[in-house]
């Protein structure tokens, strides 16, 4: 989970990841940011996020994210 | 008949409404899906067979897909563990052959229904240039009401299925009726299959407070188009036609009104169609958030026609952006130019394919493809030159968060958007630079001195009207923006103010309403697209 955060914090600095839950919805995260998260996961936790998983409630909080980063794992 | 029209509004409406309250519930989606044919034949005649053709396409595509997984699922349940891998890929390719083919004849009939004129003529212009006496003959296609919403709907449905995201849908009167909805087959907005199409089945009761609401959310949308919008119609067609006979001074008012006029229409008839579904029980996701709050185009384009952005964006973007050649891509980019630009090159790809097809969505012109490609350059640019912007700020030790700087990208973005609109508006490209051109080579202020600016289709107390409701738009916005619902806050109010609050809408409308002799009956605008 730290280093997701840390992920997320070089892709946009200064927001509040560990208590956010709009990341999507309130914009800090646009579809750009995105794409740069996907690749940043894919390398680091050795997982593939096929676009069906591309939707805000795997992405609007940190702990969503752990969430499908973990179970994308589980599944191989 | 369109949504503001008398028939529409007074005869239409109520009839249907009062029969499918008195009718059982188990009936009520019949008469919905009468009624949304009774208003697509009006509009559109046989065209209707458009729309009952792709509901029956992606009603055979969607089972077809779902029988290829079920099969799917019963081989990989008998199958040896290391055959699952290849049987799960050999599905998978049947599957994107189902898909392909769908999304194609969907796709297929609107690009001929909408295309063939404006193909068939930069062709022949073409040949024309290069000397061949040769031409192609273009056919006179009449275009459905609606088809460019409906066909991404039917595209957006069965990619779903594909993804198993929802389960294909056997019965082809609740598909018809997710396709073809009557308060949203005109303009939108563009719903999936999961937000809407059970809702519409259920036949909820008519309630006191959906038919308050959903009135209330007309009313205001009334007010949007037809004291503003359409009162600017005649003003901006003006200008937009014989820009050459008028000043910098001009264009500028322009401009910027026409973006006040599309925004009016559209979100205006949103609030229409929002309303009128919230009246049948039915919640639409919304098309419009206080789009001039936007501190980039990025956050411009998910506040403004939300759906629309959300379709490229889910359907598009994503897919081409995480294909595998893309994302190798990304790979090796990253290593190569870093993580911030490297992703910025794949997602450059997708982020012009989605924007040429916006532009080119919205119509078969080089207006609407310049505004598609203007729109690409402007988010590609805030992000190539975002780490520069962030560092620069740090540097002069300005704090981002601060009012000033907010307002300041508010400013900059709602520019930007002014003259986007200027193109989207313009008659050609050529016609949209000679009028930003002037507005820097010939600005005065001549023509608000000798009154030119009142003969234009305008006179003052029209100007006035328009500001005064600009003005209670705006605040409402404001209130939109921080939360406040104002039908919420109304229905707390005693009896007395509260209908005076109705009954001083009810006459803004009657009496401020762009209508009578000297007005023309203003078609949606986004009808047209």
């Amino acid at each position: 989970m730290e280093k997701l955060i840390e992920i997320l914090e070089e892709i946009e600095d200064g927001v509040d990841y560990e208590n956010c839950t709009t990341l999507i919805d309130d914009h800090y995260l646009d579809s750009l940011a995105i794409i740069s998260l996907v690749a940043e996961l894919e390398d680091e936790f050795d997982i593939v996020i096929p676009t069906v998983e591309i939707i805000p409630d795997n992405f609007n909080s940190a702990k969503a994210m752990w969430e499908m980063i973990t179970r994308l794992q589980e599944e191989g | 008949m369109t949504y503001f029209s008398v028939i529409y509004l007074l005869i239409f409406l109520p009839v249907v409404a009062l029969i499918y309250n008195i009718l059982p519930q188990k009936h009520r989606w019949k008469l919905l899906l009468l009624a949304s044919f009774t208003f697509f034949f009006s509009i559109s005649k046989g065209l209707i067979v458009y729309a009952i053709g792709s509901t029956f396409l992606i009603h055979y595509i969607g089972i077809w897909l779902e029988n290829v997984q079920e099969e799917r699922n019963r081989v990989l349940k008998e199958a040896e563990k290391e055959n699952k891998k290849k049987i799960r890929a050999d599905y998978l390719k049947k599957q994107r052959r189902i898909l392909t083919f769908g999304v194609l004849a969907n796709v297929g009939v609107l690009l001929v229904v909408k295309y063939t004129g404006f193909f068939g003529e930069n062709i022949n212009s073409l040949l024309e240039t290069m000397k061949v006496s040769f031409r192609l003959h273009i056919p006179k296609i009449l275009m459905p009401i609606g088809i460019s919403f409906y066909t991404l709907q039917a595209v957006s449905y069965i990619v779903d299925v594909y993804h198993e995201k929802i389960k294909a849908d056997k019965n082809l009167a609740r598909l018809s009726l997710y396709l073809t909805f009557f308060p949203q087959i005109m303009e939108g907005p563009i719903c999936r299959y999961s937000e809407t199409a059970m809702q519409l089945w259920e036949g909820n009761k008519i309630t006191y407070e959906s038919l308050k609401s959903g009135l209330l959310r007309i009313s205001y949308g009334m007010i949007k188009k037809m004291i503003i919008a359409d009162r600017l119609n005649k003003f901006i067609g003006e200008i937009y036609t014989h820009y050459g006979k008028y000043d910098g001074g001009i264009m500028v008012v322009g401009m910027v009104l026409y973006t006040l006029q599309l925004y009016m229409d559209f979100s205006g008839t949103m609030d229409m169609v929002i309303g009128t579904s919230e009246i049948f029980g039915v919640k639409l996701p919304e098309n419009f958030k206080q789009p001039f709050f936007s501190k980039n185009i990025s956050e411009f384009w998910t506040r403004w026609h939300i759906t629309l952005g959300a379709f490229f964006r889910d359907y598009i973007f994503y897919p081409l952006s995480l294909s595998e050649p893309l994302k190798k891509l990304t790979t090796n980019a990253r290593k190569k130019i870093g993580k911030y630009y490297g992703p910025l090159i794949a997602s450059a790809i997708a982020l012009f394919c989605v924007w040429f097809c916006n532009g080119l969505w919205h119509g078969a012109a080089w207006t609407f493809i310049f505004f598609g490609m203007y729109h690409f350059v402007l988010i590609l640019s805030g992000k190539i030159f975002e780490p520069a912007v962030l560092w620069l700020s740090t540097k002069l030790h300005i704090n981002r968060e601060k009012a000033w700087y907010k307002g300041l990208q508010i400013i900059k973005t709602t520019l930007l958007v002014f003259i986007g609109e200027l193109f989207f508006r313009a008659t050609s490209v050529k016609a949209g630079f000679e009028m930003l051109g002037k507005m820097f080579t010939n600005f005065t202020l001549n023509s608000f001195k000798d009154g030119t600016i009142l003969k234009l289709g305008m006179d003052l107390p029209d100007f006035i009207i328009i500001a005064i409701f600009t003005v209670i738009v705006f605040i409402i916005s404001i209130m939109h923006e921080k939360d406040i619902s104002i039908r919420k806050e109304i229905s707390k109010k005693n009896i007395v103010i509260r209908w005076t609050f109705y009954y001083l809408i009810i006459f803004a409308i009657i009496i401020f309403g762009a209508y009578g002799l000297n007005y023309e009956v203003v078609q949606p605008m986004y009808a047209n697209f």
